[in-house]
């Protein structure tokens, strides 16, 4: 008779193997097609170790494109949006789940409910408003829409990790005469730090993947983002390869940093902190 | 008023004005425009009454949109469900690197949308893609077939590509609900003889039941809202067959110019999805315990 764990090993294994296959793959397979020559990428036999090496397609990208012109865009508009959520979140999560007021629960589900607010909806008049107050075309407009995209989650998450501290340690501080403003900058914030960080990441990838409303809001070439200016390429009838795929390469590549430091604290603010 | 009361506010009210601005605005015009027949953005139209809720209510496009936004979250929910718990179920077992694995699995997700379109379009390309070769190499395909270009293949191709994005996310929170799962209550149940599938439906499936809850409310709301992945692969196509209530949307103002029309979608949808988080919470919420 085969062991229960026999059955329990093979269907791991296989099923690891699937994951490793469909999840991490692609990623090899568009970064060793960005070192390969143009007729090697569009070319019909698969070469899984490229034949070519070629630093072509990033010289092209890096000294002769407006890479750097989106990238800076991308990056002040998505440090911004960052910033102003985490000040927003942490009082809002603080608020949330230390004073127990009328209406919070109407508002924690309002929250949610806004997560997942299809942007969609708000597009045409969003436009129109922007249009009216003379926001199109400015950074601000980008900022005040990724801020509403990003903070519910946000407090979710942050809520989640001021249930970690212990309130005696409040409690304590507050016997020996902190004001709230003391409690929250001295003790929250410096506990809760893991969490603020694996928030602020959550809050930097919504802003600097955000592609519906950067493509519609800003029409100057000197303000699109990342995203919009990748999918300027793809949307061109016949695609540099090449060129497209080290952009794609590279417009990951900030995430990704950011994410071999404080990606440990992404996760455990997921797996520790999101469902309570 | 009790003095948290006020104070609670005080903290929670820079946020709650911002998302309500940005919000309630929107809609207000929105609703306004809905009623007037406008075209082109920034010019004025006529007052029409309700009259662009009764065209809308019988055209074809909207209906198609609506069933083809019906699928794509009904797809969506299936195969996600099942992608994410397979991950999950996986990596909540000790292997050599499960660390790493656990950590790096959420790749597809923090990367731009754009770029997981990139990915896609280049591995499932009909003239070089790479599973149309390896594919043909196993002798499941006789030759190149085109992922996007009948309108169910496009559309299946679509909800796989936006699941490979989204599972792993949604992975990693169900691990947090297996995490919260007391590890006694498994030793005890293979003490009374369970195995691993009757541990997964009486054991696992029903501790997890608020994170799911959360997961079904959000991850109904945040497929339905997927515009990119669709819009920069298909445009909608072949003939409208991937064409959801979002894209509809965007068409209709900014390709077609009729911004009265998209507004009155806009509101429609969202008394549509507003209708269903209310039935959903109501029905479904699990009970505060704390």
């Amino acid at each position: 008779m085969i062991k229960e764990d026999n059955i329990k090993l093979i269907f791991l294994s296989l099923s690891l193997i699937i994951i490793i296959l469909v999840f991490f793959f692609p990623f090899f397979w568009i970064i060793t097609s960005s070192f390969k020559s143009p007729e090697e990428i569009i070319s019909t036999s698969t070469t899984i170790i490229p034949r070519s090496l070629t630093l072509e397609h990033y010289n092209k990208i890096l000294f002769n494109s407006d890479f750097f012109i989106y990238l800076k865009n991308s990056l002040i508009v998505s440090f911004s949006s960052m910033i102003i959520s985490i000040i927003l979140s942490v009082s809002a999560a603080y608020g949330l789940h230390k004073l127990k007021f009328y209406g919070n629960k109407f508002v924690e589900y309002s929250l949610l409910v806004t997560y997942a607010f299809p942007g969609v909806i708000l597009l045409v008049p969003i436009y129109l408003l922007f249009a009216k107050v003379n926001l199109l075309n400015s950074y601000f407009a980008l900022i005040i829409v990724n801020v509403l995209f990003a903070t519910p989650f946000a407090v979710w998450m942050l809520k989640a990790f001021f249930k970690l501290i212990p309130s005696e340690i409040e409690e304590a501080a507050y016997i020996d005469g902190a004001s709230r403003y003391i409690v929250i900058s001295r003790i929250i914030v410096p506990l809760a730090a893991p969490g603020i960080a694996s928030v602020s990441i959550f809050c930097f990838i919504i802003s600097w993947t955000e592609y519906l409303f950067a493509s519609i809001l800003i029409s100057g070439d000197d303000l699109k983002t990342l995203p919009v200016g990748l999918a300027g390429i793809v949307g061109q009838y016949q695609i540099d390869w090449g060129f497209l795929l080290s952009g794609a390469v590279l417009a990951s590549l900030p995430v990704i940093v950011l994410f071999v430091f404080i990606g440990k604290y992404f996760i455990s603010g997921l797996t520790e902190g999101a469902v309570k | 008023m009790k003095k948290s009361n006020i104070e609670g506010w005080l903290f929670v009210s820079p946020l709650v004005i911002w998302i309500s601005l940005i919000i309630l605005v929107p809609i207000y015009i929105a609703f306004e425009l809905s009623l007037f027949n406008v075209k082109i953005i920034g010019t004025s139209g006529k007052f029409v009454g309700i009259d662009n809720y009764i065209k809308l209510l019988v055209k074809s496009n909207f209906l198609n949109a609506s069933l083809n936004s019906f699928y794509w979250v009904i797809g969506n929910a299936i195969c996600q469900t099942f992608f994410a718990f397979t991950i999950a179920l996986t990596i909540n077992y000790k292997f050599p690197g499960k660390k790493i694995m656990a950590n790096w699995i959420i790749l597809s997700f923090i990367i731009p949308t754009v770029v997981v379109v990139v990915i896609w379009k280049l591995m499932l390309s009909s003239s070089s893609g790479v599973i149309n070769s390896v594919l043909i190499d196993l002798g499941i395909l006789d030759e190149a077939t085109g992922f996007f270009s009948s309108p169910n293949k496009a559309f299946i191709s679509l909800v796989l590509i936006n699941s490979w994005r989204w599972s792993p996310f949604l992975a990693l929170i169900i691990l947090s609900g297996l995490n919260s799962i007391n590890r006694e209550m498994y030793d005890a149940s293979k003490v009374d003889g369970a195995n691993f599938i009757q541990q997964f439906f009486f054991i696992t499936f029903p501790n997890l039941k608020s994170v799911l809850f959360v997961l079904g409310l959000v991850g109904t709301l945040l497929s339905f809202n997927i515009f990119d992945i669709i819009w920069l692969i298909t445009k909608g196509g072949p003939s409208s067959a991937t064409t959801t209530l979002p894209l509809l949307i965007y068409e209709t103002a900014f390709t077609k110019f009729r911004i009265s029309q998209a507004a009155t979608l806009s509101i429609i949808t969202s008394f549509l999805l507003l209708l269903f988080s209310i039935i959903f919470i109501k029905s479904m919420a699990p009970k505060e315990d704390d």
